[in-house]
């Protein structure tokens, strides 16, 4: 944890760590109920989701962990909170699904709604964010080089194979290689951070075999290139299509590795991109009126 | 000697991103910071080696960590979607941050000691390097302490590396990408600045550490999101199957980070975190599997160090396992054995300290020794090394900027012998290595970021 305020190279103010905490890497997810005060937190190498209180430090255990084989998850790697419909909702890539628990669940618990299957079009599901105003859940999902990559709109109570209400992605929009979704509820304006403007590349390996069509030359890892910098884009509420950003942050500030996550103070007109190793602020209160109807 | 300097690189990195000029402007070069991060980045320290100057400029370009920030800079064209007008009508465009945090200096994380050559390798997470120095290098002093040899730039293609093995007899040294990049890549101890590697060798994702068996000609590797060892042959490239992998339930492998292998014992050491979970097909690239076997779900089990059987392959069960609360197991990261004095340190970064067991041991023993406390400096331990030759132990804090020597046999809350730094005494780090996403808290006006 870092002071809003933080600037340079600096230490943490707080940080949650050690092997009572249950924590490991690929989380690739956080969000903070500030109804709450609650901090939680996915952890894919657990096939779980852990909650802290909002002033958690050192070596503290969770007040509550989401585990085991009611709750089906796999490696869920991001994850976002209601606190208006009292929900937990975490995308795990390995499920190829977004997953709905009660905020107050503990334990092995089953979940209570699943979006997942064909016509839903999630596959590779990076970011989610739930917007409880217009009742909606967005998710950032990938697939390959022929699609469909971009943000997927459903309902808030979507649940089984469901199609999307609406989907952002195409040539246009320039989406490819993304992670973090954000909302902003007041406007409902939907913000997603994009690593490159490139797909990213496969692994090398499906679980302990060498893919077939890989070719060493193919991975070449996320490091930035001149030409595909990532941006953070922004969308209105009702934006649907292929079409590009409403808003966007590109260019030099966001640094070599894009950005792979986005977190929003509406209060002060901010946002902070995280990506590779830092994190930045940029003062812009204009993306956080709301946009005119195309 | 070459003369490479931490210190002058980092405040080049500084100036580009602690502007602090205010949105929502187009970004654009500022002379006097393009002139102050001309004088103090590598160009002096790499000008200082008769047998690459003057290789500056060629590097400084070449530098991934820095090319996008010295290309806008230097006014150099961006190209993709920050060189031209797209989107059409969007508001915001090129806006630099108001505030920007991030660490300019290396990050000690794997490491190795070569005891036959006199050098001590760290692979550096943060700036995506290796880093070389002299075995006797490090003091008191508070300044950053030299390298002989520095690996950077966007030919080694180095990512989010972690573990290092070294091989003493053909001067070579291996490090792993533990995201970003899934390789081995091997470089020569000729080998500094922006250089290709020796040979390259693709790996599974989240691949950790590796350890070289030079007598049996293999490799060790470990990974993490597979709960998996795989061993390779020494001199495999490229797209070269592993030889056999350690895979399973049975294995009682979970998150495993360092490995050993030992020749003598015919074994396979392996310190795990004890995280454990089903592996899918789960990329973009992958079709939604529709016969993914029984479920399993995920578990937190205790930490814990396992030995397998050198030659064992599929889901075969440890030899024996160290676990249990009386370890003290915490996290357990880099390990290295003692084979003279039969023992295993482990570098166990949950509790800031270094771990001595009996390397016969099984069960939940106490470990014969622990270093720990204010005094050894130990902060975030990621790699420990024992060098018997000269009686010491070496260890690598991710969480300061150093790496502290102590007497092998050292014990308890004890100064170290001396210090490594990577930047000047006292330089924070931030503790990111690929963070990915990030909240904020609005009750203390706080930025959460999951590392």
């Amino acid at each position: 944890m870092f002071a809003r305020l933080a600037n340079g190279n600096i230490a943490p103010t707080r940080t949650i760590e050690g092997q009572a905490t249950h924590l490991s890497r690929t989380m690739h997810g956080l969000a903070y109920d500030d109804v709450n005060d609650e901090i939680i937190v996915p952890v894919a190498l657990g096939g779980a989701l852990l909650v802290f209180r909002g002033d958690a430090r050192g070596e503290t255990p969770p007040i509550r962990v989401i585990q085991g084989t009611n709750t089906r998850l796999v490696r869920p790697q991001t994850v976002a909170v209601d606190p208006v419909n009292n929900e937990i909702l975490t995308a795990d890539p390995s499920m190829r699904a977004v997953v709905v628990f009660d905020r107050r669940a503990n334990g092995n618990v089953r979940p209570k709604r699943v979006i997942s299957g064909e016509k839903t079009g999630l596959l590779d599901i990076v970011g989610v964010a739930v917007d409880p105003v217009r009742d909606v859940i967005v998710a950032s999902s990938r697939k390959g080089a022929d699609g469909p990559t971009g943000l997927f709109i459903f309902n808030r109570l979507a649940n089984g194979d469901a199609p999307p209400k609406a989907f952002i992605g195409g040539p246009n929009s320039k989406l490819a290689h993304f992670r973090q979704v954000a909302i902003d509820p007041t406007t409902g304006n939907i913000f997603l951070a994009q690593q490159n403007t490139e797909m990213k590349r496969p692994e090398a390996y499906v679980l302990d075999k060498l893919r077939e069509d890989f070719t060493e030359r193919d991975d070449e890892g996320d490091g930035g290139s001149l030409d595909r910098m990532g941006f953070v884009a922004v969308y209105g509420p009702d934006d649907h299509g292929d079409i590009p950003p409403r808003a966007i942050i590109k260019g030099p500030g966001i640094r070599f590795a894009g950005a792979a996550g986005v977190a929003l103070n509406p209060k002060k007109g901010e946002i902070i991109a995280v990506g590779g190793n830092g994190f930045q602020t940029f003062l812009v209160p204009d993306f956080f009126r709301a946009f005119v109807k195309f | 000697m070459r003369r490479i300097s931490l210190l002058s690189v980092a405040a080049g990195v500084l100036l580009l991103f602690g502007t602090g000029r205010s949105a929502p402007e187009a970004s654009a070069p500022d002379p006097a910071v393009a002139a102050a991060f001309a004088d103090s980045t590598m160009a002096g320290a790499l000008a200082g080696s008769p047998a690459r100057q003057p290789r500056w400029g060629a590097l400084a370009e070449d530098c991934y960590a820095d090319a996008v920030a010295l290309a806008a800079l230097q006014g150099a064209p961006l190209g993709g979607v920050a060189a031209g007008d797209w989107p059409p009508g969007a508001i915001g465009g090129l806006i630099p941050p108001i505030r920007s945090v991030s660490d300019p200096f290396p990050t000690f994380d794997g490491m190795a000691v070569d005891s036959e050559n006199d050098r001590v390798i760290f692979s550096d997470e943060n700036r995506h390097s290796m880093l070389v120095y002299d075995r006797a290098a490090g003091s008191f002093s508070n300044d950053p302490t030299e390298p002989v040899q520095w690996v950077v730039g966007p030919k080694t293609r180095l990512g989010y590396i972690a573990g290092v093995e070294v091989d003493p007899k053909r001067k070579e040294f291996y490090t792993v990408n533990n995201d970003s990049g899934d390789l081995l890549t091997v470089f020569g101890y000729g080998d500094h600045g922006n250089v290709e590697p020796k040979r390259t060798l693709v790996t599974p994702h989240q691949s950790w550490d590796v350890s070289l068996a030079a007598t049996r000609d293999e490799i060790a590797i470990s990974v993490q999101q597979s709960n998996a060892i795989s061993i390779y042959r020494r001199a495999a490239t490229g797209r070269a199957a592993p030889l056999r992998t350690i895979r399973g339930l049975a294995t009682e492998l979970e998150d495993p980070h360092g490995v050993y292998f030992d020749e003598t014992h015919d074994e396979i050491i392996t310190a795990n975190h004890g995280n454990w979970t089903q592996i899918r097909p789960y990329t973009a690239y992958d079709q939604r599997a529709t016969d993914v076997g029984e479920y399993k779900s995920g578990a937190f089990h205790p930490s814990s160090i396992t030995f397998h059987a050198a030659d064992a392959n599929g889901n075969v069960p440890p030899l024996r396992a160290i676990e249990g609360e009386a370890t003290g197991l915490n996290w357990p990261m880099g390990i290295d054995v003692d084979l003279q004095h039969d023992e295993i340190a482990v570098a166990n970064y949950g509790d800031n300290s270094i771990r001595f067991f009996r390397r016969g041991g099984r069960g939940g023993q106490q470990p014969l020794r622990v270093i720990r406390g204010a005094a050894t400096e130990i902060v975030g331990p990621v790699s420990v090394a024992i060098d018997v030759k000269n009686d010491e132990l070496w260890v690598a804090n991710y969480g300061a900027h150093t790496a502290v020597v102590f007497a092998r046999a050292a014990n308890g809350n004890v100064k170290p012998k001396r210090i490594v730094r990577n930047a000047p005494a006292h330089a924070p780090t931030c503790g990111f290595t690929n963070a990915s996403a990030a909240a904020y808290d609005s009750k203390r006006d706080a930025i959460l970021v999951p590392n």
